[in-house]
């Protein structure tokens, strides 16, 4: 995926934006290969530093890092 | 008469009657030889006769470039290889507003729920296999140096982590002596490692104090010598490792050299420069030249005048404060700022971008300059080892107009037995911990972990101390932030430990010299080494609890 408005710095931006991309196609794959009647419509990565969630679309994705509160 | 020339031979014969010998008398007689007038015949008559070809007409129509500007090389370590991806994207802006109007509700639901959600709380996975205890993993020496009573006076990892250097030298009672010393290499991750025998080892001519690996060529190793030259050795040569050296000139120090760094070069990327600090107050900047010399590049000078005073600090007689430097550390965050520790007793911050020149006596070939901006306040004793923490944030919040950095903390050690952590930007320590009533001769910080240092004692007048009774001291500052986590006992006895290094590479590794001429790698615990997931915030808060 192509980064089109960020928050964050030009290198990290490409790096989520490519890997995420292929992750969320995985997904989305996975879950239609279990049940073709269904689809993806979101994706939460939870990891010891902070929390990635990818709100997915035809042809865009919107990716927010969030770090939880605790 | 006239005389026969030389080198005829004299008739043999009763020489002739006077009337004959005008008629018959020696001469020579120019050889007689015809020129050849086949070559030169040819050659005088040649010229162009005809062209088999019209002749071209050329006139310079078009450049592609008139001007011409360095786009990039093929074989450059660059950090940012992403070009600007803003101009090659079109997007329909009117989908795109659509898509986010729909997705933003279940995003925002979602973020708060995170926000207050308490299902993850204490949860932890465990990826690799828990590692409970602290290990030495190897006892490594080199026995003719044990036998000459050498220690061990600096370790470092090369740049893959597979290869522990170390020096052997004499940190007590040094004189002018030309004692030889080595310089030896363990490989780790060969098989056949055998512990009594070094992979390579180098006589050097000298006591060498001070040793650094490059930081990405895995066999180049820069050393300082005690008689103040600096020499860089590459190991995979097998007869001469030399390559560069500086030799005695006027620039090269007068002290030994305590510490030497490679410096990543601001204009070739894949070259650097090194670095050495010696206790006659200067810092030098070196390059390699072709003849297998090192040329001072820049330098600096600490001059007792020109330490900026802070009207906090006590009261001190400043002309007599030494300034020989005995460690330095460059700053992670921004490569213009160094921290210095010097003989006197406190540590300085420094900038390589200082311009007003030092009050040095001694003339060399390049001018030096003073760097010191801000002095911190002092230990007790001599300063052995400073280290800057490579831990920080990137900026925060822009939006007001004023970007927050986050300060860079570092710690200092010296002869008082006492670390003391600093922040960049106020003179007063932030904590200072008495770990040892000894010498403490190096800290480090963690390269894993941000909350955790090590640090090597040693020698000194130590009446009773029963409770830190090891020689290396593992700091972690979320178990306790009065005494240390672990205390590993190196050597048998009271003989004091050097120099420590972390292996960045393999993170579980230490490596230990000590002043019985081992050095001792260290498996340290996943304690050590994994990172919990808050410690940044914990070393901020930190950080913050002095502040003015």
């Amino acid at each position: 995926g192509i980064p089109i408005r960020t928050t964050l710095d030009n290198s990290t931006s490409v790096q989520y934006a490519g890997l995420l991309h292929q992750l969320t196609m995985k997904a989305r794959s996975t879950v239609r290969d279990i049940d073709p009647q269904n689809d993806l419509t979101f994706l939460r990565i939870r990891s010891k530093k902070h929390e990635i969630m990818v709100a997915p679309d035809k042809d865009y994705l919107l990716i927010v890092i969030q770090n939880p509160c605790e | 008469h006239g005389n026969p020339p030389r080198g005829q031979g004299e008739l043999a014969g009763p020489r002739p009657p006077a009337s004959l010998a005008a008629m018959f008398a020696d001469g020579t007689a120019p050889g007689a030889d015809v020129e050849s007038l086949w070559r030169s015949a040819w050659s005088a008559r040649c010229e162009a006769k005809s062209c088999q070809t019209v002749r071209i007409s050329t006139v310079e129509s078009a450049a592609q470039s008139h001007t011409s500007r360095d786009a990039g090389v093929q074989t450059d370590q660059s950090k940012d290889a992403v070009q600007d991806f803003q101009q090659e994207v079109r997007v329909d802006y009117t989908s795109l507003l659509s898509f986010l109007q729909r997705v933003e509700d279940a995003v925002i639901k979602e973020l708060n729920k995170n926000w207050k959600s308490r299902a993850f709380d204490g949860f932890e996975v465990n990826w690799t296999d828990q590692n409970e205890t602290v290990l030495c993993l190897h006892t490594l020496s080199y026995p003719e140096a044990q036998d000459q009573n050498l220690q061990v006076t600096s370790v470092s990892w090369n740049a893959t982590g597979s290869v522990v250097a170390c020096s052997y030298g004499r940190l007590e009672g040094g004189d002018w002596s030309t004692e030889k010393s080595y310089v030896c290499t363990w490989n780790l991750d060969r098989r056949g490692l055998n512990p009594q025998r070094p992979d390579l080892v180098v006589d050097v001519p000298s006591s060498v104090m001070g040793l650094a690996f490059h930081p990405s060529q895995p066999s180049l190793i820069a050393g300082g010598l005690f008689s103040g030259e600096l020499v860089v050795w590459d190991t995979s040569r097998t007869e001469d490792p030399v390559i560069w050296r500086t030799g005695l000139t006027g620039d090269t120090h007068t002290d030994p050299v305590y510490q030497v760094t490679w410096l990543p070069d601001a204009k070739h990327r894949n070259r650097s420069r090194l670095l050495s600090v010696s206790t006659d107050g200067k810092i030098l900047v070196w390059r390699e030249e072709q003849d297998g010399r090192l040329a001072l590049a820049e330098g600096f000078a600490m001059v007792a005048q020109q330490i900026p005073r802070s009207t906090r600090l006590k009261k001190f007689p400043w002309g007599e404060a030494a300034v020989g430097v005995t460690s330095l550390s460059f700053s992670h965050f921004d490569p213009r700022v160094f921290v210095v520790g010097v003989e006197g007793g406190y540590s300085l911050k420094c900038s390589t971008a200082a311009a007003t020149p030092a009050l040095h006596g001694a003339g060399g070939s390049v001018p030096l300059r003073a760097p010191a901006e801000l002095a911190f306040s002092p230990h007790s004793g001599p300063i052995y080892s400073v280290s800057c923490s490579p831990f920080h944030r990137r900026v925060l919040g822009i939006g007001s107009g004023a970007a927050r950095w986050t300060q860079n903390l570092f710690l200092s050690c010296g002869t008082d037995g006492q670390v003391h952590l600093h922040s960049m930007l106020q003179t007063q320590p932030i904590v200072s911990l008495q770990l040892s009533k000894k010498y403490l001769f190096c800290v480090r910080w963690s390269p894993v972990r941000p909350l955790v240092f090590a640090a090597a004692s040693g020698e000194g007048n130590c009446n009773k101390c029963f409770w830190f009774t090891g020689d290396v001291h593992l700091f972690d500052f979320e178990k306790s932030s009065h005494k240390p986590a672990l205390s590993l006992k190196q050597a048998a006895g009271e003989r004091p430990v050097y120099c420590l290094e972390f292996n960045v590479k393999q993170s579980r590794l230490l490596a230990a010299g000590d002043a019985t001429g081992a050095v001792r790698v260290w498996q340290l615990s996943s304690d050590f080494t994994e990172q919990g997931p808050r410690e940044m915030s914990r070393l901020e808060q930190l950080a913050s609890e002095v502040m003015d």
